[in-house]
């Protein structure tokens, strides 16, 4: 091998010794740099936890652009003239592997050219490229392993509010509160017992909008309108219950006229449908037992209880009716069958009535958690119109007057802060959390009998209620097949030729529950007559 | 073919240092002014030594002139010397049968080495005189040029403090010079060697021990060492750099810097830098050997301009501030 080859051979050897440690270097250096990023994001989580999609973006952002820097420093190549300057350096060889090479690439007939050639392969032969660059760990590549350690351990701090990143773990992008998982988790568990019952998917379905709420898919609105649609259909083929009991009752009360059926109306007295399901069927069993009178009494009784015509009650009606009428025909096969069915109609309504409650109980439940989120929403909406509220005090002028308090001031919970501020408290103060503060300069000042004071509550502005409640009705409703201008006229000629039972009701059992509780106090009950008489429309004369 | 330029570079090291060592035996404690002045004498150069009086300028030329076989001449340079003093003039003569003729007497430049002693007290007609010699190794007086003897080597000496009655020379000639050395007051240590050489009844004597046959030889050594491109790229670049014009020029040069070096300046970088790279038992020039020679090349050929002398900057931090900031080739 002539000294020629002999230096480039082993200019290329260096070459890439040097490569490989400053890769190394580079990449550990690089990771450091590149590692604060994801360690302040985690720190940063800790105190204010950051959704899925955000991690998602800028993790991925992240891996990313170290990809792109992995691979420009893995493109990043030496020339040899370079590794010759370092090794010159290194060994402290006064540029002779320089000068050599340079005299490779331009080749000269000389002596001394040549003689310098043969010492700079004497040189090299000499030099042990391991040596000469020995592989050493860098201070960066312990920082960086401390770094991701501590990344590591981040992730699995026992925080309830830490999110564990490692394994796919991230804040929602809205957090119920305590109050609002408990509803729903009440809602869900009493329709998962309806559903056994009725085999409906609303159950799932809440779950669904629960998540989608807490991927951050919907905003807070959206699920409750949401949740107000799976109310909707909970309402869905409601079971009057009221009139069914009242039906019941008559029913109990005429089935008591025979001494057979007397035990079944008194288990249905009792609301216990599924006994009186069993007396039934007892009956049934004994019939041909009886004597003629006892069957005519029992005819006379059937006969009477199947005369109750009530909504929801037709199905055990008409069996009672043909029981009934069988035994007028001394059918006893047939009166058999009947009582039987009616036996099963009841069991039926037990388990009818049954559901209606469980869903009445969630329908409740998630009444409660649909309001919680849609004041949690307008409470979000007021902070930020009170933000900008704030931004245009703040213009020349206008400053030092934004400190009033009052004005519909935040202190709502922000998304995933959990534990914080829960809407609907019964603490809160007027002026306070966006309502309207007593004693502001607005309002007109009555007191509760009427008249002006100066700690009466203050009305606000009629328009806006108005308006509000306009906007409420229509909503309300949209899609319901009758317009609303034609019931209103109807019931206002009093032409209304439905039946006020089968008159569709838009409120939920849990929604008349509360219609029928009074919650408003005396002393406003003079102040809220003269509002809607104020926002009243004038008579046309 | 290699053991060839071995043994050449190691006679050049060993002849190099012979007359190092003779010249020491008298000169004490001015080992780089000893090594710049034979530097100089084998590239081809000449010195222009500065210093204070009494600190053995002349006596170094004089005992340099005493190691090597070679002709010695001295001109202690005054006002009223005239440049036929220099270089010699024609004489009228008669012959034999009386007819006159014209006869060229050289002057003391018709030596090997010229010991131009106090340089700058001659007036500038009379320095101009030494211009053509310096450059052309030649003399020219009436219609008939001389030459001058190989080697030609002229070491002139300046007394930097007595200014009054001097005539600073000019950048022409200043140029001419390949080095210029600033010889600087000797230790204590070495003020006591020169005592006790110089006060007692004997004092040192130099053999000869170089002959003009063998200094015309190491000069073809020298010239015979290769350098590489980015090594002279180098060289070139720190002269370049010498200059208060883009691109090269550096923030200190434009500052202070008038004039900068003459391609001459790095013609002496490369050829010193070759003397340096053989001393040192290299056949190729490195950066670090430019480095070396870079003050005693380029000190004499920067020119500062009123801001420089104002703040009596001195060429050598000018030249400093070069070398710092100058990337070595990669």
């Amino acid at each position: 091998m002539s000294d020629k080859d002999t230096i480039i051979r082993w200019l290329e050897r260096v070459e890439r010794r040097i490569r490989a440690n400053r890769l190394f270097q580079e990449l550990t250096l690089g990771l450091t740099l590149f590692l604060t990023f994801p360690l302040a994001l985690k720190i940063w989580d800790l105190f204010y936890p950051l959704r899925g999609r955000t991690i998602t973006i800028v993790v991925g952002v992240w891996m990313v652009s170290f990809a792109a820097y992995f691979v420009w420093r893995l493109l990043q190549k030496e020339t040899l003239g370079q590794a010759a300057a370092s090794v010159d350096r290194r060994a402290g060889l006064h540029d002779e592997i320089k000068t050599a090479l340079w005299f490779i690439y331009n080749p000269r007939a000389s002596e001394w050219v040549d003689a310098q050639l043969q010492r700079a392969a004497r040189s090299t032969r000499a030099l042990d490229p391991e040596r000469l660059f020995p592989r050493s760990v860098p201070r960066t590549f312990y920082i960086a392993a401390a770094m991701i350690l501590v990344f590591v351990a981040l992730n699995f701090v026992p925080l309830p509010w830490n999110h564990n990143w490692l394994t796919l773990q991230a804040a929602p992008a809205f957090s119920l509160t305590d109050k609002e998982e408990a509803a729903l988790k009440q809602a869900v568990e009493l329709l998962q017992k309806a559903e056994k019952l009725q085999k409906t998917e609303l159950a799932e379905r809440i779950e669904d909008i629960v998540q989608q709420l807490q991927q951050g898919k919907i905003d807070a609105s959206q699920a409750a309108e949401m949740l107000n649609d799976v109310q909707s259909k909970l309402d869905e083929g409601n079971l009057d219950l009221g009139s069914i009991n009242d039906g019941l009752e008559e029913i109990a009360k005429d089935l008591q006229s025979s001494d057979l059926t007397k035990p079944t109306a008194d288990a249905m007295m009792q609301k216990q449908l599924d006994l009186a399901a069993d007396e039934l069927r007892k009956l049934a069993e004994k019939l041909s037992q009886n004597t003629p009178e006892a069957n005519k009494d029992l005819q006379k009784s059937l006969q009477q209880a199947s005369e109750n015509p009530r909504p929801g009650l037709e199905e055990l009606l008409k069996q009672l009716k043909e029981a009934a009428e069988a035994l007028k025909n001394q059918d006893q096969k047939n009166a058999q069958d009947s009582l039987d069915s009616a036996a099963q109609e009841l069991n039926k309504l037990e388990d009818q009535m049954q559901a209606q409650q469980l869903k009445n109980l969630a329908s409740e439940q998630l009444q409660t958690l649909e309001q919680s989120l849609r004041q949690r929403q307008q409470n979000s909406q007021g902070k930020s119109q009170q933000q900008r509220g704030q931004q245009q005090k703040s213009q020349p002028g206008e400053k030092g007057k934004a400190g009033e308090k009052g004005e519909a001031q935040g202190g709502q919970p922000q998304a995933g802060q959990p534990g914080q501020d829960e809407p609907g408290d019964d603490e809160r103060v007027p002026g306070e959390n966006g309502e309207p503060q007593g004693g502001s300069q607005q309002g007109s000042g009555l007191n509760p009998s009427g008249q002006r004071g100066g700690n009466a509550p203050r009305e606000g502005a009629p328009t806006e209620l108005d308006v509000k409640l306009q906007q409420e009705k229509l909503a309300g409703m949209e899609d319901k097949g009758a317009k609303p201008e034609d019931i209103e006229e109807a019931s206002k000629q009093e032409r209304s030729k439905l039946d006020y039972r089968n008159v569709k009701s838009e409120l939920s059992p849990a929604q008349k529950d509360l219609l029928n509780q009074d919650q408003i106090p005396w002393e406003y009950r003079p102040l809220i007559k003269n509002y809607f008489q104020a926002i009243r429309p004038p008579v046309k004369k | 073919m290699s053991t060839a330029i071995d043994q050449q570079v190691e006679t050049f090291q060993e002849q190099f240092k012979r007359v190092r060592d003779e010249v020491g035996k008298v000169i004490v404690g001015y080992g780089e002014i000893i090594d710049g002045v034979i530097m100089s004498l084998l590239a081809s150069g000449h010195v222009l030594l500065e210093g204070v009086p009494g600190l053995g300028k002349t006596k170094l030329v004089s005992t340099l002139s005493d190691v090597m076989r070679l002709k010695f001449s001295r001109i202690q340079f005054t006002p009223d010397l005239m440049p036929a003093d220099i270089t010699g003039t024609n004489v009228v003569q008669e012959d034999a049968l009386g007819e006159k003729f014209l006869e060229f007497q050289p002057g003391p430049i018709f030596s090997n080495i010229l010991l131009a002693d106090e340089v700058n007290r001659a007036t500038p007609k009379t320095q101009s005189a030494l211009l053509e010699a310096m450059e052309e190794r030649s003399v020219t007086v009436g219609k008939r040029t001389h030459k001058l003897d190989s080697p030609f080597f002229v070491l002139a000496t300046q007394n930097p403090l007595e200014m009054e009655g001097t005539y600073p020379l000019p950048e022409a000639q200043l140029d001419r010079f390949f080095v210029k050395l600033k010889v600087d007051y000797p230790t204590i240590d070495s003020m006591h060697t020169i005592m006790n050489r110089t006060t007692k009844i004997k004092e040192p004597e130099v053999n000869r021990v170089l002959g003009q046959g063998e200094v015309l030889e190491m000069r073809k050594t020298v010239r015979a060492v290769p350098i590489a491109r980015p090594v002279q790229d180098y060289a070139i670049r720190i002269t370049l750099a010498t200059h208060p014009q883009p691109p090269y020029a550096q923030p200190l040069t434009m500052k202070y810097v008038r004039y900068g070096s003459s391609p001459r300046g790095a013609q002496a970088l490369v050829i010193g830098g070759k003397i340096r790279a053989l001393l040192n038992n290299r056949v190729h020039v490195s950066c670090e050997d430019i480095r070396a020679v870079a003050f005693g090349a380029l000190r004499h050929r920067i020119l500062l301009n009123f801001e420089g002398e104002a703040e009596r900057v001195d060429t050598d931090t000018v030249i400093k501030g070069i070398l710092e900031n100058t990337a070595e080739p990669s």
